[in-house]
C-alpha cells in the first residue's frame, strides 16, 4: 500500500521539538508554561506534556486576576486559568487557530473566535453586543473560519466574515440606501419577490486601524459574554426609555454567570 | 483523502468508505471485522463493531469518509489502539482485534473497548483535522484531553485522572475535569477538536 504524497508518515512532536508559544500546525497551538499563567476557554486544551493545572476563574487566590484581567466579571465563568509548568496544545472545533501579538493596543474580537491569551492583556466587554475587547500588551490565540484576512480601512464588510478589528476608530452598520430606496429595490426588499443580493447590510470601517476578516460567511457559533449591566444607554442593555427600568431577570453586577450557565444548561 | 494502489494484494476499509477507483477491484464485505468466528463473537458482545470490507484488484483505490483529515501510521511489529470508528484502512500485513480500555474509554464515549491494530504495515487513521502525534517517553509522560484523543501506539500505560472537585459541582471547574494520562515508550494521536464527552461539560 502506498499512500498520498505524504506517505513517509506524520511528524512525530516531543517536549522540545514543539513550538513555544507558537502554532504546531494550522489548527493546533502549542503554550509553553514556564510558571506563567494564560486564559483559556473552557475545554480547549487537547493535551500537556509537563504539570500543568486548571482553575476556574473566580475564586480563592485566583480572584485577583479577575480584578485585574476581567473588568467585567459577568463572563469569567467561561474562563480557566492554566498554569504551571510544561507545553500545552490547544485547539478549537479543528477551526484555524492563530495567534496575534498586541502591544500597548486594543483589538475587539468577537465572542465566539476567542481561544486564549495571556494575563498582562485585560479582556473587557465590547459596548458591541456579543463582542469582547482585549487591551494592553501580550499574546492572545484566536480562531476562525478559515484563514484569516487583515484588511486596511476603509471598507466595508459582510457582517457573517468580520471577526473583529484593532484601533478602530467606527465601526458602524452600512446600508445600501440607494439600492433599498429605489422603487424596484424597496419592492424586492419588502416582498422578497425577485430576491435581494443578500448584499444590501454591511459593516463600514473607517480610520487608521486593521479589520481582521475570515475567509469564509459560515460564522463561529457565539459564546455568551455574560449580560450588561441594565439601564438606560447601555448597548443590549434591555429596553429602556421611562418604562424600562431594571428587568426582572438581571442580577446585580459583579456576579458571575447563573447556576444554569455554569453548568451549561 | 487517501489513494492506495494495489497490484493484486489486499487492504481492509471500512465499509461504504471507497469514493473512486481505477482499474479492476473487488470488494468484499468481511463479517465481524474479518476475524473469524470468534472475533465476531467478541465484537457482538463488546459492541466495538467494526464493519470492514476486503478490496482486491489491480489499480488504484480512493478511501474517504466524511471530509475526516487522514493520518498514516507505520507499524513495525507494535500495536495501535484505535476507535473503530477512526479507522479508515489497514493493509493486508495487519491483524485487528478488541481491547478492554477502562474507564478512558467510557470518558470518551467510545465504550468501555477499542480496536487494536496489530502487524507490519501502515494503516490509515482518521481524525477531526489533522492529528498531532506526541512522543511519549519515561521523561515526558503526556496528558490528554478523552474529547481530542485519537490514537496511541507502543508500549504505553495510560491511567484516568480525575479534577473533579468540590468546585466542579459549583460550576466553577477547570473545564478539565477528566484526563488520560500516558507513560511509557510510545506514541499518541490528537486531534484539533474535541468530541462532545460527558467530561467536556465539567
Amino acid at each position: 500500500m502506498s499512500g498520498c504524497p505524504a506517505a513517509q508518515g506524520p511528524v512525530v512532536h516531543d517536549p522540545s521539538s514543539l513550538p513555544a508559544d507558537d502554532n504546531v500546525n494550522a489548527y493546533t497551538f502549542c503554550v509553553e508554561l514556564a510558571g506563567t499563567q494564560w486564559f483559556l476557554q473552557k475545554g480547549k486544551m487537547i493535551a500537556y506534556y509537563g504539570t500543568v493545572e486548571f482553575d476556574g476563574v473566580g475564586h480563592g487566590r485566583l480572584d485577583r486576576l479577575v480584578r485585574t484581567s476581567f473588568h467585567s466579571p459577568l463572563h469569567a465563568s467561561d474562563w480557566v486559568v492554566a498554569g504551571g509548568h510544561g507545553k500545552m496544545l490547544l485547539a478549537d472545533r479543528a477551526f484555524d487557530v492563530n495567534s496575534y501579538d498586541l502591544d500597548d493596543g486594543n483589538l475587539t474580537i468577537r465572542s465566539g473566535n476567542l481561544l486564549a491569551f495571556q494575563p498582562s492583556l485585560s479582556l473587557k466587554q465590547s459596548i458591541v453586543p456579543g463582542f469582547l475587547t482585549l487591551i494592553g500588551t501580550g499574546k492572545f490565540v484566536a480562531a476562525s473560519n478559515g484563514p484569516v484576512v487583515f484588511m486596511e480601512p476603509p471598507i466595508r464588510v459582510d457582517p457573517q466574515a468580520l471577526v473583529g478589528w484593532a484601533d478602530c476608530p467606527s465601526p458602524c452598520h452600512h446600508y445600501d440606501h440607494g439600492y433599498l430606496t429605489g422603487v424596484l429595490g424597496g419592492l424586492r426588499a419588502l416582498t422578497g419577490v425577485g430576491g435581494a443580493s443578500g448584499e444590501e447590510h454591511q459593516f463600514e470601517f473607517v480610520g487608521a486601524g486593521t479589520v481582521l476578516l475570515q475567509s469564509t460567511e459560515t460564522l463561529m457559533p457565539e459564546r455568551a459574554v455574560g449580560e450588561v449591566a441594565r439601564g438606560a444607554g447601555v448597548p443590549g442593555g434591555g429596553p429602556c426609555g421611562p418604562e424600562g427600568g431594571p428587568g426582572a431577570g438581571s442580577r446585580p453586577s459583579g456576579q458571575l454567570g447563573g447556576l444554569q450557565r455554569r453548568f451549561g444548561l | 483523502m487517501l489513494a492506495v494502489e494495489l497490484d493484486g494484494d489486499a487492504v481492509r476499509a471500512k465499509s461504504g468508505s471507497m469514493v473512486a477507483y481505477d482499474g479492476r477491484m473487488t470488494f468484499k464485505k468481511l463479517t465481524g471485522g474479518g476475524e473469524g468466528l470468534r472475533g465476531m463473537v467478541t465484537r457482538r458482545l463488546t459492541g466495538e463493531q467494526l464493519s470492514v470490507m476486503e478490496v482486491k484488484g489491480h489499480g488504484t483505490c480512493w478511501f474517504a469518509d466524511r471530509a475526516t483529515e487522514i493520518n498514516l501510521v507505520r507499524l513495525t511489529g507494535d500495536r495501535l489502539h484505535v476507535e473503530s470508528g477512526n479507522l479508515l484502512v489497514t493493509e493486508a500485513g495487519l491483524r485487528t482485534g478488541t481491547t478492554f480500555t477502562g474507564l478512558r474509554g467510557a470518558s470518551q464515549g467510545g465504550g468501555l473497548f477499542t480496536t487494536t491494530v496489530e502487524g507490519h504495515g501502515q494503516a490509515a487513521i482518521m481524525s477531526e483535522g489533522p492529528a498531532v502525534a506526541l512522543r511519549v517517553s519515561d521523561r515526558h509522560p503526556l496528558t490528554v484531553d478523552p474529547g481530542a484523543y485519537v490514537a496511541h501506539q507502543g508500549n504505553v500505560r495510560q491511567s484516568f485522572q480525575s479534577g473533579v472537585t468540590f468546585r466542579t459541582f459549583l460550576g466553577e471547574g477547570g473545564g478539565e475535569a477528566f484526563q488520560i494520562r500516558f507513560e511509557g515508550e510510545g506514541l499518541v494521536y490528537v486531534q484539533p477538536s474535541e468530541r462532545t464527552t460527558f467530561a467536556g461539560e465539567v
